[in-house]
């Protein structure tokens, strides 16, 4: 999984053609509909390594 | 994993600066250091100090180095990455303390700044959608799709946000217009079509965070029932095109653009139509025509486009800032939103700050920030120790701010009491070497130039005014001109069709509020007080003081002085074409080139530029 489009394994349905409602929550603190260490992981490791700095998470003003 | 990712901004002002030279250079160094796995480098947005570009930010130290040139990059690599040291040189001078700094929240140019519009622009990397949606992107759209869409259209209206791109429209109120029109096709046109001299608040943003911009127009789709979408962009703006086109190539992989977004069963498409560079295609019934392949002129209104929009179908028009500061309003709540700026005014407001200041830039300001503030605090003051004049503020539109309203909150309204105008943001400061009379003729021959000539008053009224302000300039004018011109004004005003002629006069009313004194020296005394019109000024040169170096003879191109090695020379003022090269030429230690109007003299400033010379 290298960007969040990437389905993180079968069990993830989300595309152009069969939109998953929460897609924008499940790339922030995913999977959603299944339990998975290795799914979140993949995830995480998406913002691990896009997040340039500690603050770049927070919702700025937020 | 990355230790370190450094930011090299890639706005259009970092890259005519060198920025894709500093990125080639600088990967070639951590390869060359065997870091190419280990540091990231992003091409970000504008960081906004423009003034200090290329900007080169290390995190996650959040080292900010400004004036970065590519040969400063084996050392950046050398020193810092590699051995920790920092790069003190590169590094950020307060001018006032003389202090280095480190980290760019403690530069007294972002100190005071408010990003929201640019909360991601020199922030992540604009054409990586992961990025956006790290830092809350799509989140707004989420939670709009999960509302009926009168509750959206409510919601901004709750948040008091105001339209951007000049009028200061209620954009919940345009909304609720649009949502409310019958028909079954509507659409969403964003208004990039940014035209004002010096302006570059949309192209930022654009470049810097499209996709703020298009989850804007998804939220404002969903709100009122579109299912279409036009970016009416300049295409001098090719960097901005670009990015949006990926932006949306990226969205619609995502799935965020298409049918059935989020499963939500809302559906919108986007389309980018490039305009050609027409001012006046910035008024939005032009702009609806030029989309439509028609000759870009404004209509009458009503019907307005809300009613009668794009093709004939309800239209909403909403421009760049307004739209990037939606998502932030359904994500973070209108009363989250309204915390922001003054009663009438609510949020923030992006400018382009140039002219002759010390930090010229893109800033953003919360609402009801004093003009002092802006130009003294986050601008750094007036070039060359020089005494302020005036802000001239809102574009070719807006009006003249002079001193004594230095203290006035910069708002919708106060700005429109005083007789400028919010306008799209832009904000050129002057000092004492410029005449305000000669300002508000360029910013005059500008709207000359670019109305459409479809109406009376704007075509005729505006040469006439314009060929008055020339005849002050050169010393042809009577006194009765200053009220005929101030009549014209108001009648261009009152009479014009569209936005462009209905605001044209502003330049002229507003130097004639407050600048009077200035007119009438030019036009009873033949003089210009900042010695800048040509036709009121004269060379000469000062026998006491020269000491015959024959400088000033070797520059001037006309042949126009005379004099002997060692003896005083003078000036033919009959052949004298007023250039300003013999003042330039003019030894500082001498300064015997004098620029004169009718008494007031101004001795040669070589290096500081002296009103003659520039």
């Amino acid at each position: 999984m290298d960007k969040f489009s990437d389905p993180c394994c079968k069990a993830c349905t989300h595309s152009r053609q069969t939109p998953c409602a929460q897609f924008v929550e499940c790339c922030l603190s995913g999977p959603l509909c299944h339990n998975s260490v290795e799914c979140r992981a993949a995830r995480e490791g998406i913002v691990a390594k896009l997040a340039h700095s500690p603050a770049f998470r927070e919702r700025q003003d937020a | 994993m990355y230790y370190k990712q450094i930011l090299i901004c890639a706005g259009t002002g970092c890259i005519s600066s060198g920025a894709l030279d500093i990125q080639s250079v600088l990967a070639s160094e951590l390869a060359r250091h065997g870091l190419q796995d280990k540091v990231r480098i992003i091409m970000s947005g504008c960081h906004g100090f423009c003034e200090k570009g290329p900007i080169v930010i290390v995190y996650p130290d959040d080292v900010f180095y400004c004036e970065v040139r590519p040969e400063d990059v084996p050392e950046l690599v050398e020193e810092y990455l590699v051995k920790g040291n920092l790069v003190e040189r590169l590094l950020y001078k307060d001018p006032v303390t003389q202090e280095t700094v480190i980290s760019h929240d403690k530069i007294m140019f972002y100190h005071k700044q408010k990003r929201q519009a640019l909360r991601n622009c020199g922030v992540i990397d604009p054409e990586n959608i992961d990025e956006y949606i790290i830092r809350g992107g799509y989140l707004g759209l989420r939670k709009a799709l999960q509302m009926a869409p009168a509750d959206v259209v409510s919601e901004v209206k709750a948040a008091g946000l105001r339209g951007r791109g000049g009028a200061g429209f209620p954009t919940g109120t345009k909304w609720q217009f649009a949502a409310g029109s019958p028909g079954d096709k509507k659409y969403i046109v964003c208004n990039a079509d940014e035209g004002d001299p010096g302006a570059f608040m949309d192209r930022s943003i654009l470049e810097g965070d499209p996709h703020a911009v298009l989850e804007g127009m998804l939220i404002a789709g969903r709100a009122i029932g579109a299912d279409e979408g036009y970016i009416y962009v300049r295409s001098e703006y090719p960097l901005a095109v670009r990015r949006l086109r990926t932006a949306i190539a990226q969205a619609e992989e995502y799935g965020f653009v298409g049918g059935n977004i989020l499963a939500s069963g809302f559906s919108f498409k986007l389309k980018i139509k490039e305009g050609a560079g027409a001012f006046v295609c910035g008024e939005e019934t032009a702009l609806l025509a030029s989309i439509e392949g028609r000759r870009g002129v404004p209509r009458h209104r009503p019907p307005f486009p809300a009613v009668k929009g794009l093709w004939d179908k309800p239209t909403c028009i909403n421009n760049v800032e307004t739209l990037a500061n939606v998502p932030l309003i359904l994500q973070l709540g209108a009363a989250w939103f309204a915390s922001v700026g003054t009663a009438g005014s609510k949020g923030t407001k992006v400018f382009a700050v140039t002219g002759k200041v010390n930090n010229t830039g893109l800033v953003e300001v919360p609402m009801g920030i004093t003009i002092r503030e802006i130009v003294f605090t986050i601008g750094g003051g007036i070039r060359g120790g020089k005494k302020f004049k005036a802000v001239q503020i809102g574009g070719p539109s807006g009006g003249c701010i002079p001193e004594q309203h230095l203290d006035l909150p910069v708002d919708f309204d106060s700005l429109t009491a005083a007789g400028a105008m919010m306008g799209s943001g832009g904000l050129v400061v002057v000092d004492e070497d410029t005449c305000m009379v000669d300002l508000a003729r360029y910013f005059l021959n500008f709207t000359k130039s670019e109305s459409c000539g479809q109406c009376v008053p704007c075509r005729l009224g505006i040469t006439q005014m314009y060929d008055i302000l020339e005849d002050i300039t050169a010393g042809k004018a009577k006194p009765e001109d200053l009220d005929l011109l101030r009549e014209l004004a108001l009648g261009i005003k009152q009479g014009s069709m569209c936005g462009l002629g209905q605001t044209a006069p502003n330049p002229v009313l507003t130097t004639l509020r407050y600048f009077r004194d200035e007119y009438e020296a030019h036009v009873r005394d033949g003089r210009c007080p900042a010695l800048v019109c040509k036709a009121l000024v004269q060379y000469r040169i000062n026998v006491e003081k020269c000491i015959g170096c024959r400088a000033c003879v070797k520059a001037c191109a006309v042949g126009a002085i005379t004099g002997e090695l060692k003896v005083p020379h003078v000036i033919d003022t009959a052949l004298c074409t007023k250039c300003g090269a013999c003042m330039d030429a003019c030894p500082k230690r001498v300064r015997a080139v004098e620029c004169v109007s009718a008494g007031r003299t101004a001795q040669s400033e070589v290096e500081e530029g002296s009103a003659c010379a520039s």
